[in-house]
């Protein structure tokens, strides 16, 4: 069949077409207008059917491991797409590598040299226990997160815009700083030392849920992922829906009780939010698409990220 | 149901732009009449508690876009009415010691121009439904002059405050303490100082560009 591929202010992006055999998917498609356009690669593209000019409808975008056919009209044998440019993408795990390597380095930088000399405090360092344990905790935490980018979690195919990896980098070196500056300060004062167990073992107990948490969420997509969605279920998944990102704040929480920082509470608040945020649209599709009808399970009444409050 | 609320948003709305109006026009008066007769030194004294009021009343202006009764969004209003509690309440009033600098003159004088203008704007809009286009020239033209006279005065007032929140620490929190936290009020104000440099031309650059847009509306109307 022929494919016209056109940009969405209607100019042709490959002049004359595309030909493509009958049996062909929209990646064979992708990599067809990589070949002729050299600059874009295929997860840069973001392919959609025409919608007609002032229609208010979302359009529909082509799935990269679809057949053609399916978004022809039957027996029509010319193909229109609408071209966008998303920019430079970036894989998941590259993202995900670069915004953790932030704080695993910045932490133990603020522990173990004297940085403070250029904030004005001079002389010696008294480091408590807990300020040690704090170091191992936090390393620990980035660690295990690095390891689960690369070992545990199976990413869709899909990619982030390359100034994503700016804009998080931003985030999580800033925080990794912030709190790391407050808790090696020279002028630290340690909560008392029971405290600070209940605070580190709740965080580590927490942090190993998590970790369950994603393994089980692995376990949910098969090995060729296509980022098809099914309900999540087993452990605390029974009663709410993202118990990864549970787990993840309860953990911080077990971090902020051991240490007793302000910053490391703003930081454990900030974070919840943003996982808020994503945990609420998770919700929100899962529902929608497991909507009981048509043969489909009905999702389940479960809380959104943290019981019992959302 | 709908009809009523039109009306009584539009009578509230009447009498909080008008309200507000006065008290600008009080400090216009009085820091011009203060400093011809009395000097720079007086202004502030002599305008304190209109300024107070009429410039605290406009975080009203933020409920209002928040609960749309009005259109401007919150994002546009936010940091203007911040920057001018910040300069208010956060200089000041904070400090005693800033209060005589003649800054202080060019400063009500470019907010309550500014603000007679705007606000007389909005209460006629809302009273009959639409303004004189004179003052709408005005109210697009004026800040031309009165924008760079006004973050001139702010940025200075902050500047000369530096050394009264050094030697005084106010509203600073400092280490050690049980929450590990500390808190630099004059470190705030360096960086609030570095906000204006590329904020500046960003907000002269929206402003023109409402212009440019506001005058031709009117052209063609």
């Amino acid at each position: 069949m022929k494919v016209v591929v056109t940009t969405r202010s209607g100019r042709e992006l490959v002049k004359g077409g595309l030909e493509l055999s009958d049996s062909a998917t929209v990646a064979d498609l992708q990599e067809a207008i990589h070949k002729r356009t050299k600059k874009y690669c295929p997860s840069r593209q973001r392919l959609t059917l025409p919608l007609p000019p002032g229609s208010k409808e979302k359009p529909t975008v082509l799935h990269y491991k679809k057949s053609l056919k399916e978004y022809t009209d039957g027996n029509v044998d010319t193909l229109t797409v609408v071209f966008k440019d998303l920019g430079p993408q970036v894989k998941y795990s590259t993202l995900f590598f670069w915004e953790y390597l932030g704080p695993l380095i910045l932490f133990p930088i603020f522990y173990y040299y004297p940085v403070y000399r250029f904030f004005g405090y001079e002389g010696k360092r008294v480091i408590y226990p807990v300020q040690t344990y704090a170091l191992y905790y936090w390393c620990f935490h980035y660690f295990k997160r690095i390891m689960e980018t690369f070992f545990v979690h199976r990413f869709s195919h899909a990619t982030s815009p390359l100034s994503n990896v700016f804009r998080n980098c931003a985030y999580y070196w800033s925080f990794g700083a912030f709190v790391a500056y407050y808790v090696n300060h020279p002028l630290y004062t340690p909560v008392n030392d029971l405290q600070m167990k209940i605070g580190f073992g709740f965080g580590l107990l927490c942090q190993i849920a998590n970790f369950y948490c994603h393994i089980l969420l692995r376990n949910l997509r098969g090995p060729d992922s296509g980022g098809g969605y099914q309900i999540p279920r087993g452990f605390l998944f029974n009663i709410v829906t993202c118990a990864n990102y549970t787990t993840e704040i309860y953990q911080w929480l077990g971090f902020n009780i051991a240490t007793q920082t302000v910053a490391g509470y703003i930081f454990m608040v900030v974070a919840a939010s943003i996982m808020t945020n994503w945990a609420l649209a998770k919700h929100r599709r899962l529902k929608k698409l497991f909507d009981g009808k048509e043969g489909r399970p009905r999702y389940p009444r479960r809380w959104v990220i943290l019981p019992p409050f959302l | 149901m709908a009809g009523i609320f039109s009306i009584f948003r539009r009578i509230y709305l009447t009498i909080y732009n008008w309200t507000v109006f006065i008290g600008w026009l009080q400090v216009f008066y009085l820091s011009v009449k203060t400093l011809k007769e009395s000097g720079h030194e007086h202004v502030y004294a002599a305008v304190e508690k209109p300024l107070l009021w009429a410039q605290s009343a406009a975080v009203l202006e933020i409920l209002h876009g928040l609960i749309g009764l009005v259109r401007s969004p919150v994002s546009a209003t936010l940091p203007q009415i911040s920057s001018r509690l910040y300069v208010l309440w956060g200089i000041l009033w904070s400090f005693p010691e800033i209060r005589t600098h003649f800054l202080v003159s060019s400063l009500v004088i470019s907010w309550s121009i500014t603000e007679i203008i705007r606000y007389s704007f909005f209460g006629l809009k809302e009273a009959f439904g639409s303004a004189p286009s004179w003052l709408l020239w005005l109210r697009y033209s004026t800040f031309l002059i009165m924008y760079p006279t006004g973050i001139s005065s702010e940025v200075g007032l902050i500047y000369n405050a530096l050394p009264f929140m050094k030697e005084s620490s106010k509203y600073s929190i400092r280490m050690p303490n049980k929450w590990n936290f500390s808190f630099d009020y004059y470190y705030l104000a360096l960086g609030i100082l570095g906000v204006y440099v590329p904020g500046t031309p960003h907000l002269y650059g929206y402003m023109l560009g409402q212009r440019k847009k506001a005058l031709a509306k009117a052209k063609s109307e």
